[in-house]
């Protein structure tokens, strides 16, 4: 066992890993679906990212709680089982209070059962560690997360329509790329941003 | 003969206008992972149709003589995924007993089908399509697989040439696969329209 | 036989359990939120309703689950309702109908005047299209055509006056399989409703 500073460090860590070194999005490359399919506009990236952080969290939590009970063959469906529980719970939240965005969202709120950034945080992290450094990392992970999708929505978003969450930001006259809205721009704008990440990363290590 | 043309075109709307990797980004993550060679790329292709054929017609009666009749709609993510995960796993001990080379080229992608998006993203839009038609689910959901197994091959083909090519340092790897997909979308998108 | 329902439940204990107290979370989260997931659906609808018939006050239940014709043959049950302007007098109908193509779905609400002899107009319910395309149907030069335009059979043209109200509809440009699928499903579900109510004498005075 490690002593308690060490102890301190690493929770700090947990939670601060996920925003860039282990950032899943951009260093990882786990969870693109979502990164691609719902950011046309900020508000339901936000929306998305916010899912995502409730489920991973949850998630983390009722993982760690029964690690110790786990049986290496029903692991996996014991993982599907409780994301899918949380998903179910979050989908119903959203179409209670956020109608609107339930309905942008669609089918990508339930696809977020089969997002491998929860069930990769429930192998990798949640079913080897205790509860509070499940916590810590699941919000790390989940809001490095939501950072990487508001990038990309705001990107796609001021460039396809010219707004910034619903707010014009860009003057007059400014022709939108409709191209940016299509999956076309999607695919683009993540390619060049994970080449800018890499570019980055390569910089610091120099 | 009506009905069998609602069947091709079904098949045809799937594979190519509404193939789930250009329009819905489903299944991106093996899209971009398993689409290095082609020849795992068309074995992961072939698997995932396979899965995706087998849930999406499991789901589909769970929910239309389970769920529905029982008011159980609520369960449903949790009932597909379930299915779905049961699906993988039979698959992985048919393969394992009956086609040990097969299973052993396979390798670790077989458990890995089970996360991808493609086929909980069907089950899910065969839902909110409101097929209800068994002949027609089975023919969306292989055509689905397939549409798969066409999008992840091209891409795999492309990436051998692609080593070849001269790519910037940092762009190597995912982030000039990603914008070669955009480029493969805006060629799938001369399909749009061409059948709802 | 016992030994190995004592292994099964030793193995299995763990995944029962937890179902159980998941399906209790969901059982909760669903009890406290489904009334207002109902109200929500009810307040969109009505909305989109009140959008179309402008004399609208209130809306009731003309016919109950009544049949439209689906896709290939099949029926669809959906409610219509009766819209009742300030005085209680009866202001149209309006009904919600689905159109399924090929790995496709749209849904439209549309509303049709008190004698059902002149179109109000349609909403956009619900629509899964491809991003970037989806909008087209609510484009107004194409949307404005239905209003007013007779209930009888609609036709679909690529080249003409969009400002012209009559059957003659003029398509959205780079979108005529959409605009295909609309005018489907106008044709296919206007006439069974208007036979639906006259058999029910809900439409006042001899409308055609």
């Amino acid at each position: 066992m490690a002593g308690e500073s060490s102890v301190k460090i690493n929770y700090l860590g947990a939670l601060t890993a996920g925003l860039w070194r282990e950032n899943p999005t951009f260093r990882l490359l786990i969870g693109m679906c979502p990164p691609l399919a719902v950011t046309t506009a900020v508000k339901p990236a936000l929306t998305m990212g916010l899912s995502v952080i409730f489920v991973l969290v949850c998630s983390n939590l009722a993982i760690s709680l029964m690690r110790n009970l786990l049986k290496p063959h029903l692991r996996i469906i014991m993982f599907c089982l409780s994301i899918a529980t949380f998903v179910t719970i979050c989908d119903l939240y959203l179409r209670a209070f956020a109608p609107v965005m339930s309905e942008i969202l669609g089918a990508y709120v339930p696809l977020i059962i089969v997002n491998c950034i929860i069930i990769f945080r429930a192998e990798a992290c949640a079913s080897k560690n205790d509860v509070w450094f499940s916590i810590l990392d699941g919000i790390g992970s989940g809001t490095g997360f939501t950072i990487a999708l508001c990038i990309m929505a705001g990107i796609r978003e001021i460039l396809a329509s010219g707004t910034f969450a619903g707010i014009a930001v860009m003057p007059r006259g400014f022709v939108p790329w409709a191209a940016m809205q299509m999956p076309v721009g999607a695919f683009v704008t993540l390619g060049l941003l994970l080449g800018l990440a890499s570019l980055l990363t390569a910089k610091k290590a120099n | 003969m009506d009905r069998v043309y609602i069947l091709i075109m079904g098949f045809l709307s799937v594979v190519i206008v509404n193939n789930f990797v250009f329009t819905k980004f489903l299944g991106t993550c093996p899209y971009l992972g398993v689409s290095g060679r082609l020849d795992t790329a068309f074995g992961m292709g072939m698997a995932v149709t396979f899965v995706t054929a087998m849930s999406g017609i499991m789901t589909w009666l769970i929910d239309f003589y389970v769920l529905v009749p029982l008011g159980l709609e609520i369960t449903r993510y949790i009932c597909y995924i379930v299915v779905i995960a049961g699906a993988v796993q039979l698959v992985e001990m048919y393969v394992k007993k009956f086609f040990p080379v097969l299973n052993k080229s396979f390798g670790i992608f077989l458990p890995l089908i089970s996360t991808n998006c493609v086929i909980l993203g069907l089950c899910l839009f065969i839902n909110i399509w409101g097929t209800n038609n068994l002949l027609e689910v089975a023919v969306l959901s292989t055509g689905t697989g397939f549409g798969f197994a066409v999008a992840i091959c091209i891409m795999a083909a492309i990436r051998e040439n692609l080593i070849m090519v001269d790519v910037p340092e940092s762009f190597k790897g995912a982030p000039v696969t990603l914008i070669t997909a955009g480029l493969l979308t805006m060629a799938f998108m001369g399909f749009t329209g061409m059948i709802r | 036989m016992f030994s190995k329902l004592k292994y099964f439940i030793a193995e299995s204990w763990l995944l029962l359990v937890s179902s159980f107290l998941f399906g209790l979370l969901i059982a909760v989260a669903d009890a406290a939120w489904s009334a207002k997931i109902a109200q929500n659906k009810a307040e969109k609808l009505s909305g989109l309703m009140t959008s179309l018939v402008s004399d609208a006050n209130s809306f009731e239940i003309a016919i109950k689950e009544a049949n439209l014709p689906g896709n290939g043959g099949q029926t669809v049950k959906t409610d219509i309702y009766k819209a009742l302007d300030k005085q209680g007098n009866c202001a149209g109908f309006a009904f919600i109908a689905a159109g399924t193509g090929f790995a496709d779905k749209i849904e439209l609400v549309i509303a049709v005047d008190a004698r059902c002899e002149k179109l109000f107009g349609f909403n956009v319910l619900s629509s899964n299209e491809t991003p970037g395309f989806g909008d087209k149907m609510k484009n107004a030069i194409f949307s404005n055509q239905f209003k007013g335009a007779p209930t009888g059979k609609l036709e679909l043209i690529k080249i003409g006056d969009a400002g012209k109200i009559d059957n003659e509809i003029v398509a959205i440009s780079g979108a005529t399989v959409t605009s295909t699928a609309v005018i489907n499903i106008f044709n296919k579900s206007i006439k069974s409703v208007k036979e639906q109510l006259q058999q029910k004498g809900l439409i006042t005075g001899n409308g055609g």
